[in-house]
C-alpha cells in the first residue's frame, strides 16, 4: 500500500471515529426529548442525529417583477445578461418558457413561485420537494463531491451537494442543460424587459438554507453563469413560513391539462 | 448502549470508512480497465422489437432485465448473512435504497379481470376518466401521457429509491420523477393531515405491524388505471374514487424488499381483490438521477396514427 492510501486510510479512521462519536452523543442526547423527531408535525432545533431541523412543508410569498415593484433583484439581473444573451432573448417570447412544456423550473425560480416546498431530512442526505411542479431533489449534505464525471449529465435541477456551515445548509448546483429560466415571462422589472431568462449549461448555483425560527426558513441563492452573466447574480432572502400540513399535494403538470394551467401555476 | 455494542459499532463502521479511502485511492488505476466505450443503440425503426435490442447492447457480464428479474425472483432471504438495516431513530427496519428490478414471487390468487363489474363494462370501454385522451385500441397507455405508475404497484415505476426517515416513508420514482411521501404514525405521534386533494396517487398513511410497514391509500381522484388495456380483448383496468389500497412493505434481510396488496375499489370491483406478492433487488447507488416525463406530440401523433391503423383493422376482420 503506498503511503498515500495509508495516510488516507489512518485519515478516514479518525473522521470516522470522530463522526461516530458525535452521531452517539447526539443520540444519547435525545433520550431527554424523546420523539421529538418522531412526530410528522412536531418539530425540535435539531434532528435525532444532531444536525440543523429543516423538516416541514414550507411556503414562501410570491415574488417577482412587474408594474414598478421589483421583489426579486431582477433589474439587476436584467443588467447582467452580456449582448450576445441580449441579442438571443429578444428573439424569444413568453411562449418559449420551457415551464409551457411541464419541464420544473429549477430553484431558485422554485423558490420565488409561492408554493409549498417540503424538506426531509436522514443522515446524510436533505430530500426537497415542490409542489408547483411534482419534481424532487436528492442533495447529500455530508459535503461530499459531486457526482464524478462519468456518471454526470446535465438535467433540469442539476447535480446538488451540500455542507453545513454553522445551522445554514449551503447547497452547491452544477450540471444544469441551459433549458431553464432564471424567471418567469411575467416578470418585467423596466420597460425594456424581455420577460426572457436565459441559462445556459454553465450556470452554477450556491444556494443557503437556514431555519431561523421554529416557523420561519430562509432562502438566498447565488447564481453565476458566464456565459450568459457577466457577473454573479444574488437573490434577496427569501422568507419561507412553516405550514401546518404534514405534506404537499400532489399536483402533476401535464400538457393534456392546457397551458392555461401552467400560467395560473406561476401566480400571472 | 453497552460499551462492548459501542465498540462493535466503531469498528464496523471505521473499516467501512476505511475501504472507501482504499477504494478512493487505488480506484481510479484499477477502474480504468474496466471503462468501456458506451455505444448508444440505434434508435430503432418504426415497428421493430427496440426492447430486444436493449437486450444485445449489454456488455457481457452485465445482467439484461430478464436475468435480473429470475435471480430476484429466486432469492432466498438471508438475515443472518445480510441483516435487516434499522434507523437509529426507532430501530424499526430502514428500506433506504434504490432498488431494481421487480420480480413477482406469488402470482395473484385470481386475476384481476375475473373481479371487475359487467355494468363498469361501458364506462371501461370508454376509457374511464381518460375518455378522449387515451386510445386504448391503439398501444396508448396511461405512460405514455406521463401518468403515475399504477396504484396497484404502489405507483412504483422501474428504478425505485426508498428513503426511510423519521416519520416518513419515501419512495422516489427514477422514471417520470414521481415521489410520494408517506407519513408513519408512531406510537405517541400527531394523527397526518387529512385535508388533500383527491390524486393520481393518494394519500398514504402508514403505521408499523411488527417489522411490517402497512400503508392505507386511499383519497384517490378515480383516474388512475389498476392495468393497462390489451386490446382488443381487455378493457382498461379503471379505478373510482372508492379505491382504497393496502399495502404491505417488508424487508426480509438487507438484499432486498418485499410489497404486497389488496385492492378494494367497490364501484368497480365485486371483492377486494389480492395482488401479486412482489420485490425488488437493492443497487449499489445511493441516489436515482432525474429522469422526467414528457408527453412527445410527435410520439403521440404516431400513437394515434397507429391506434386508426388498429381500428381500421379490426374493423375489417369483424
Amino acid at each position: 500500500m503506498s503511503r498515500r492510501a495509508m495516510a488516507l486510510v489512518v485519515g478516514a479512521i479518525v473522521v470516522g471515529a470522530a463522526l461516530l462519536v458525535g452521531v452517539r452523543m447526539a443520540v444519547d442526547e435525545k433520550g431527554s426529548t424523546e420523539s421529538a423527531a418522531t412526530g410528522t408535525g412536531s418539530f425540535t432545533a435539531q434532528t435525532a442525529w444532531g444536525e440543523p431541523n429543516l423538516t416541514g412543508v414550507w411556503r414562501g410569498t410570491p415574488l417577482g417583477a412587474g408594474s414598478g415593484r421589483d421583489t426579486f433583484n431582477l433589474a439587476k439581473l436584467e443588467g447582467l445578461y452580456t449582448s450576445d444573451a441580449r441579442a438571443r432573448m429578444k428573439e424569444l417570447s413568453a411562449k418559449d418558457d420551457p415551464t409551457m412544456r411541464c419541464t420544473p423550473p429549477a430553484f431558485p425560480r422554485a423558490a420565488m413561485l409561492g408554493y409549498p416546498v417540503q424538506i426531509i431530512q436522514r443522515p446524510g442526505f436533505a430530500f426537497v420537494f415542490t409542489e408547483a411542479y411534482p419534481i424532487f431533489r436528492i442533495i447529500p449534505t455530508t459535503g461530499r463531491p459531486h457526482t464524478s464525471g462519468q456518471y454526470l449529465f446535465p438535467t433540469h435541477l442539476g447535480d446538488s451537494t451540500a455542507r453545513w456551515e454553522g445551522d445554514t445548509l449551503v447547497v452547491d448546483v452544477i450540471s444544469f442543460n441551459g433549458e431553464g429560466w432564471l424567471a418567469s415571462p411575467q416578470d418585467r422589472p423596466t420597460n425594456a424587459s424581455t420577460g426572457v431568462w436565459l441559462t445556459s449549461d454553465a450556470m452554477h448555483v450556491v444556494e443557503r438554507w437556514r431555519r431561523i425560527d421554529a416557523d420561519t426558513l430562509e432562502y438566498q441563492a447565488r447564481v453565476e453563469d458566464p456565459k450568459m452573466l457577466t457577473m454573479p447574480w444574488e437573490t434577496p432572502t427569501v422568507i419561507f413560513k412553516r405550514q401546518t400540513v404534514d405534506r404537499i399535494e400532489e399536483v402533476l403538470c401535464r400538457p393534456e391539462d392546457g397551458p392555461a394551467t401552467y400560467l395560473a401555476r406561476l401566480g400571472s | 448502549m453497552s460499551v462492548r455494542k459501542f465498540a462493535v459499532m466503531a469498528v464496523l463502521a471505521c473499516s467501512g470508512i476505511a475501504v472507501l479511502a482504499l477504494f478512493v485511492a487505488i480506484g481510479p488505476s484499477g477502474a480504468s480497465a474496466q471503462i468501456r466505450t458506451y455505444k448508444p443503440p440505434q434508435t430503432a425503426a418504426p415497428g421493430a422489437d427496440w426492447t430486444k435490442r436493449i437486450e444485445e447492447i449489454l456488455p457481457p457480464g452485465v445482467e439484461s432485465r430478464a436475468e435480473a428479474t429470475a435471480r430476484i425472483a429466486a432469492y432466498k432471504p438471508d438475515p443472518v448473512k445480510y441483516p435487516v438495516p434499522r434507523t437509529p431513530w426507532d430501530g424499526k427496519p430502514d428500506f433506504s435504497g434504490v432498488y431494481w428490478p421487480d420480480a413477482t414471487i406469488t402470482p395473484p390468487p385470481v386475476p384481476l379481470e375475473s373481479l371487475y363489474r359487467p355494468e363498469a363494462r361501458e364506462y371501461r370501454e370508454g376509457g374511464g376518466a381518460a375518455a378522449g385522451l387515451i386510445d386504448w385500441r391503439g398501444i396508448d397507455t396511461p405512460n405514455y401521457h406521463c401518468w403515475p405508475p399504477s396504484p396497484v404497484n404502489g405507483s412504483m415505476g422501474g428504478t425505485v429509491q426508498l428513503v426511510s426517515t423519521p416519520g416518513y416513508l419515501l419512495l422516489l420514482n427514477e422514471g417520470g420523477s414521481n415521489f410520494r411521501i408517506i407519513p408513519i404514525i408512531g406510537e405517541n405521534g400527531p394523527q397526518p393531515s387529512a385535508s388533500r386533494k383527491p390524486s393520481f396517487q393518494g394519500s398514504s398513511v402508514g403505521h408499523w405491524e411488527g417489522d411490517t410497514l402497512v400503508v392505507e391509500v386511499t383519497n384517490f381522484n378515480g383516474k388512475p388505471w389498476l392495468g393497462a388495456a390489451q386490446p382488443p380483448k381487455r378493457l382498461p383496468q379503471t379505478s373510482s374514487d372508492a379505491l382504497r389500497i393496502v399495502e404491505r412493505w417488508s424487508r426480509p434481510d438487507a438484499q432486498i424488499f418485499e410489497y404486497r396488496v389488496v385492492v378494494e375499489d367497490p364501484k368497480m370491483l365485486t371483492a377486494p381483490w389480492t395482488g401479486s406478492a412482489d420485490r425488488r433487488g437493492i443497487l449499489p447507488y445511493d441516489t436515482v438521477q432525474e429522469s422526467l416525463c414528457f408527453l412527445d406530440p410527435e410520439l403521440d401523433a404516431r400513437h394515434r396514427e397507429f391506434a386508426a391503423k388498429e381500428a381500421k383493422k379490426r374493423g375489417a376482420v369483424r
